[in-house]
């Protein structure tokens, strides 16, 4: 192997590392699937009514309401109002030198403390419900019981508090001993809360990541559309005007974004529409988002 | 016995994610991609579980995805930036020549046209043989071997070794 080759090993493997955390993933997925769930009850629903209706002249139009199922992983939130969201859980120790970087709030609240560098990160995640947890070690959380493993450089505990918790460590000497020492002192917190920094049809922004106070970006996934405000201007190539939220804004590809006080505002999707251009003119920000946590320690 | 789709997802999610990453040279795009996939094989897992080795048939759906994505996009969309990298995970201060070396020939990786950056991924980062190259990226060995060799030809052309000290700042862009 020359010299170029072993470069472009290394290069890879360097890539390799800003691999994201699997949360947000596995967070989308729940949502989209849980979506799916609905659509395909609704749809069930809709034609039992309607079978009902025929048979007892819409006498139990009433059973159209369904209680919601006990492992829903939305249980896990808590609306407060105003677009805030009840994080309910907080550990009381980290590793030295932890700032929270990331919260996603969407189906299951997830919470990323990491260091400057990005390389080491602890992630504490309420789950829908218990994930299977063959292989795993058995151990013990405050008392209850737990299970443990380290796969791929990354040590992960969940164990059923009031919600199924999940504390997951990389990056860091002995992750499993970290871990498990984070996960014993995550509480209950009624006082920990998140309100989003925007809210566009309707609903509240989901994700939100940052380095500082003063550098964050915050996005919502509608599925066919992405939309974000941040602090920095988006990378956008070869932009043109576009004239949205009563200036000129840019448009690049399949982005639309503009600059609206100390603002960015842009949505993206794998083709263009107007419909970019729509998203982008209904955010409706928040006047004082809550951004004091980011890169804040316990 | 076929494994469950969420244990399937339990299990490979971040192997999936990180071979994204390094396909799409992009964090938030990666996810995007492997969320998709997920979501396909999942409505499919019936017969996507029941092959030999579901997670390489998922990997190859991935790998379908972001060169199919990558031809949705604006041929214009940048591809590689670090801002969208130091949002998901800020690169370290680093003075080392060597790791300039690396930043400057990601910087280059991430210009190549994708198929020939899908076949220099599978094979620097995977070690794929030619075959098994050919059969993820639906092609001949020869295309394959034509493909890496251009991009080990570009970039040799554009390996030229930057001075100690000089590299990357925050937020400068790549591409």
């Amino acid at each position: 192997m020359n010299d170029t080759e072993q470069l472009i090993k290394e290069a890879l493997g360097r890539l390799a590392e800003r691999t994201p955390h699997p949360g947000p993933t596995l967070n989308a997925l729940r949502r989209k699937r849980k979506r799916q769930r609905n659509n395909i009850f609704l749809i069930a629903t809709a034609g039992v009514a309607a079978v009902a209706v025929l048979v007892f002249g819409g006498l139990i139009a009433s059973d159209r309401y369904a209680p919601p199922m006990p492992n829903d992983a939305a249980a896990a939130l808590v609306p407060v109002g105003s677009g805030e969201v009840s994080l309910k859980y907080a550990p009381h120790w980290l590793p030295e030198g932890f700032g929270e970087t990331s919260r996603t709030t969407n189906n299951a609240v997830t919470r990323v403390w990491s260091v400057a560098d990005g390389k080491a990160s602890v992630v504490l995640t309420a789950l829908g419900g218990m994930p299977g947890t063959a292989g795993w070690d058995e151990v013990t959380v405050r008392g209850l019981k737990a299970w443990a493993r380290v796969a791929d450089g990354a040590a992960s505990v969940v164990w059923k508090a009031q919600d199924a918790l999940d504390v997951s460590v990389r990056g860091v000497d002995d992750v499993r001993a970290v871990a498990l020492r984070v996960a014993e002192s995550v509480r209950a917190d009624a006082k920990a809360t998140h309100r989003a920094p925007f809210k566009v049809e309707g609903e509240y922004a989901d994700q939100m990541s940052g380095v500082a106070p003063d550098r964050w970006d915050a996005s919502l996934n509608l599925g066919s559309a992405t939309v974000h405000v941040a602090t920095q201007k988006p990378e956008l190539a070869a932009a043109e005007p576009v004239s949205v939220r009563g200036r000129e804004g840019l448009r690049s590809g399949a982005t639309v974004a503009v600059s609206d006080g100390e603002r960015w505002i842009w949505a993206t999707s794998s083709a263009y529409s107007d419909r970019l251009v729509e998203l982008v003119n209904d955010v409706e920000l928040v006047g004082k988002p809550d951004t004091g946590w980011i890169g804040k320690g316990l | 016995m076929t494994p469950s789709f969420d244990d399937f997802v339990a299990e490979q999610v971040t192997p999936l994610l990180r071979y994204a990453t390094v396909l799409t040279c992009d964090p938030h795009l990666a996810q995007d991609v492997v969320q998709e996939v997920l979501l396909r094989a999942q409505q499919k897992w019936e017969r996507i579980g029941s092959v030999d080795l579901p997670h390489a048939y998922v990997k190859r759906m991935v790998t379908n995805e972001y060169l199919s994505w990558r031809r949705r996009r604006a041929a214009k969309d940048v591809a590689l930036c670090n801002t969208t990298l130091e949002s998901v995970t800020p690169p370290v201060g680093d003075t080392t020549h060597h790791y300039d070396e690396r930043e400057a020939m990601l910087q280059r990786i991430a210009k190549l046209p994708r198929k020939q950056r899908a076949a220099v991924v599978l094979r620097y980062y995977e070690n794929y043989e030619d075959s098994e190259i050919a059969q993820m990226l639906g092609c001949a060995e020869g295309t394959v071997r034509s493909h890496i060799s251009r991009a080990l030809a570009t970039l040799r052309l554009d390996h030229t070794p930057e001075p100690a000290g000089v590299g990357l700042r925050l937020g400068e862009g790549l591409s």
